[in-house]
């Protein structure tokens, strides 16, 4: 019972991960592989505001959300001078800085070694310990994240996004202030990861940041291949199925280091079948072709 | 001290330069930053490893087999997947998440077969290493730089001078005037390909030979590769060793006092102000993309 509640967990966790990165890819088209990092750095800075100076879990949320937002509004300018792959590099290069920093500044960090014996959450009283409650904390931030990704992507806001994904010199030819879209909603994702950084910390009570690398970046992107970019109750559905993918192959009775290269080998294979033959995955409606081959770069 | 680090920083860029060429060649011909050279890098290596141990072939056998064996395996790559997207003309971004899948794969088979583990090939005896002043070179530096210097000349001269070369020129400028002008575009691509394919695996053997093998060694090679082709301007081979010989240098003497550990993130720094301020490269000229 624990081990379901668990994987539910998990699978929350994930879709506002993915979600939140569905209205940064799917939704405006710029695809990044920099949103293990700004769930790093809500986990990171949640758990180090509980452990030095014990405040609030809601203040400590909110001030990751505050700093991750800030570093997404970082990540997203660039994309306001470079676009298409050469931004997804510029992207990945932030992923790589920000891991560095949690792994090399060792003195306010802790390293490799990582953050251990982190609070469990207290909101207004309600000490959230038990998996049932971690479910209930989890379950309600995705419909929020849910709810408000909806109210954004239907709104006249989401449906300029959804016109710089399709074609961004027509979007300012009609007069929309691309470059402020674009980074209104790289803070917005951004915020969104660090709430399931904050809470992922607090579940685990131990980070480090092998949890926020490249691979970690490449694994949330997939549940929006998958799933389907700008589609957010495909996303619900990516996320069901690579987070539980690896669970089946647990009970498969491989050994675990197998099992992990197996896993690794399956999210590529998918990651290639979907790009090939369904690049607008499960419930998508785009298909990252903008700029063929033959097109003008 | 200086003259140490400068040779340090000689033989790291004799490793990104060739894996910068290759990925600099797929870049203009094919016109997507491939992250399976990466992986491509990683296994000749292992594939010489393999023929070493398992065969128990002699080393200098094992590494001239190791490589055609790397290119043949391109080649079976590119006509079950690439060639496909090509003709479906899928967008650069989707033929990137392609080769993220491809990399993925390749690295995971490379440690599924022979373990996370380091590997070494090179062989047990430590040579005495020359010493020029109060530097210290060992031989096997010294030949990844002569051979870095090589290949860089074979590529320049094959680009410039053979009728492959004039080929990918043609394709890299535009390839439906060249498809027009009676070029196989789709051969074209796949040489291209194939000798990007060929100066990775070097370079990864050469790293491997030098400071041995793990899966993973490939994609900070490659990001190192790309960032070199991006910083020098991937349109000349002389731009990237330009960019490769700027990065190593900059990651061994500018960064010299916070130590290794901070060289990757260095390097992205570097790559993200060119992106920004210069993103035609040190030597590119300029060029106004869609006017946005």
């Amino acid at each position: 019972m624990e081990y379901l509640l668990h994987i539910l967990i998990l699978i929350g966790i994930y879709v506002i991960l993915s979600i939140s990165l569905n209205l940064i890819s799917g939704f405006t088209g710029l695809i990044s592989l920099a949103h293990a990092g700004f769930y790093g750095v809500g986990a990171y800075v949640a758990s180090l505001m509980a452990l030095n100076i014990h405040s609030p879990f809601l203040v400590n949320v909110l001030c990751a959300i505050i700093l991750s937002g800030i570093l997404g509004a970082l990540v997203g300018a660039p994309a306001l001078r470079i676009h298409d792959d050469y931004f997804v590099i510029a992207t990945f290069a932030f992923q790589v800085i920000i891991f560095s920093i949690l792994n090399n500044w060792v003195s306010f960090t802790g390293g490799p070694i990582g953050l251990a014996g982190i609070p469990q959450p207290i909101i207004f009283g309600w000490n959230v310990s038990s998996h049932i409650e971690f479910l209930l904390l989890i379950g309600s931030l995705c419909a929020l994240t849910l709810w408000v990704s909806r109210r954004v992507v239907n709104s006249p806001f989401g449906r300029v996004l959804k016109a710089i994904r399709e074609d961004e010199i027509f979007a300012q030819a009609a007069g929309k202030n691309v470059a402020k879209y674009k980074l209104q909603i790289f803070v917005l994702g951004a915020g969104m990861a660090a709430v399931a950084g904050a809470v992922y910390a607090c579940y685990i009570t131990f980070i480090d940041p092998t949890s926020f690398t490249i691979m970690e970046s490449i694994f949330i992107i997939s549940i929006i291949i998958i799933g389907g970019a700008g589609s957010l109750w495909g996303t619900v559905i990516g996320a069901v199925v690579l987070v539980t993918l690896p669970e089946v192959l647990r009970f498969a009775g491989l050994p675990a280091t197998v099992a992990a290269n197996i896993r690794q080998i399956i999210y590529g294979s998918l990651l290639i079948g979907f790009m090939m033959w369904r690049p607008k995955g499960l419930l998508g409606e785009y298909s990252f072709q903008r700029g063929g081959p033959g097109s003008e770069r | 001290m200086f003259l140490q680090l400068i040779i340090n920083a000689l033989v790291a860029s004799s490793w990104y330069v060739l894996i910068g060429i290759g990925a600099s060649l797929i870049l203009r011909t094919c016109r997507f930053f491939d992250i399976s050279l990466g992986a491509l890098f990683t296994v000749c290596p292992y594939f010489a490893f393999l023929l070493k141990e398992w065969f128990g072939f002699p080393l200098v056998l094992s590494i001239v087999l190791a490589i055609p064996s790397t290119m043949l395996l391109e080649v079976i790559i590119y006509t079950s997947m690439y060639s496909f997207l090509f003709r479906a003309k899928a967008s650069p971004l989707i033929i990137l998440l392609v080769s993220l899948g491809l990399y993925i794969i390749l690295q995971n088979l490379v440690s599924l077969i022979f373990g996370d583990d380091t590997k070494i090939i090179r062989p047990i005896e430590v040579q005495e290493g020359l010493s020029i002043f109060s530097a210290k070179i060992s031989s096997i530096q010294g030949v990844s730089i002569l051979i870095a210097i090589f290949l860089i000349t074979l590529t320049i001269v094959l680009i410039r001078k053979s009728k492959i070369g004039k080929a990918l020129r043609a394709v890299a400028i535009d390839p439906e005037l060249a498809a027009v002008s009676g070029i196989e575009v789709d051969l074209v691509r796949l040489w291209s390909m194939v000798i990007a394919c060929g100066l990775a695996g070097a370079a990864g053997i050469l790293m491997a030979l030098d400071i041995d093998m793990t899966p993973t060694m490939g994609l900070d090679a490659l990001v190192m590769g790309l960032v070199a082709a991006i910083i020098g301007g991937p349109e000349k081979v002389i731009g990237v060793t330009l960019g490769a010989l700027f990065l190593a240098i900059v990651q061994h003497i500018g960064l010299w006092e916070l130590g290794p550990k901070w060289h990757e993130a260095g390097a992205f720094v570097i790559l993200l102000l060119f992106l920004l301020f210069r993103p035609e490269g040190l030597i590119g000229r300029k060029v106004k993309k869609a006017t946005v």
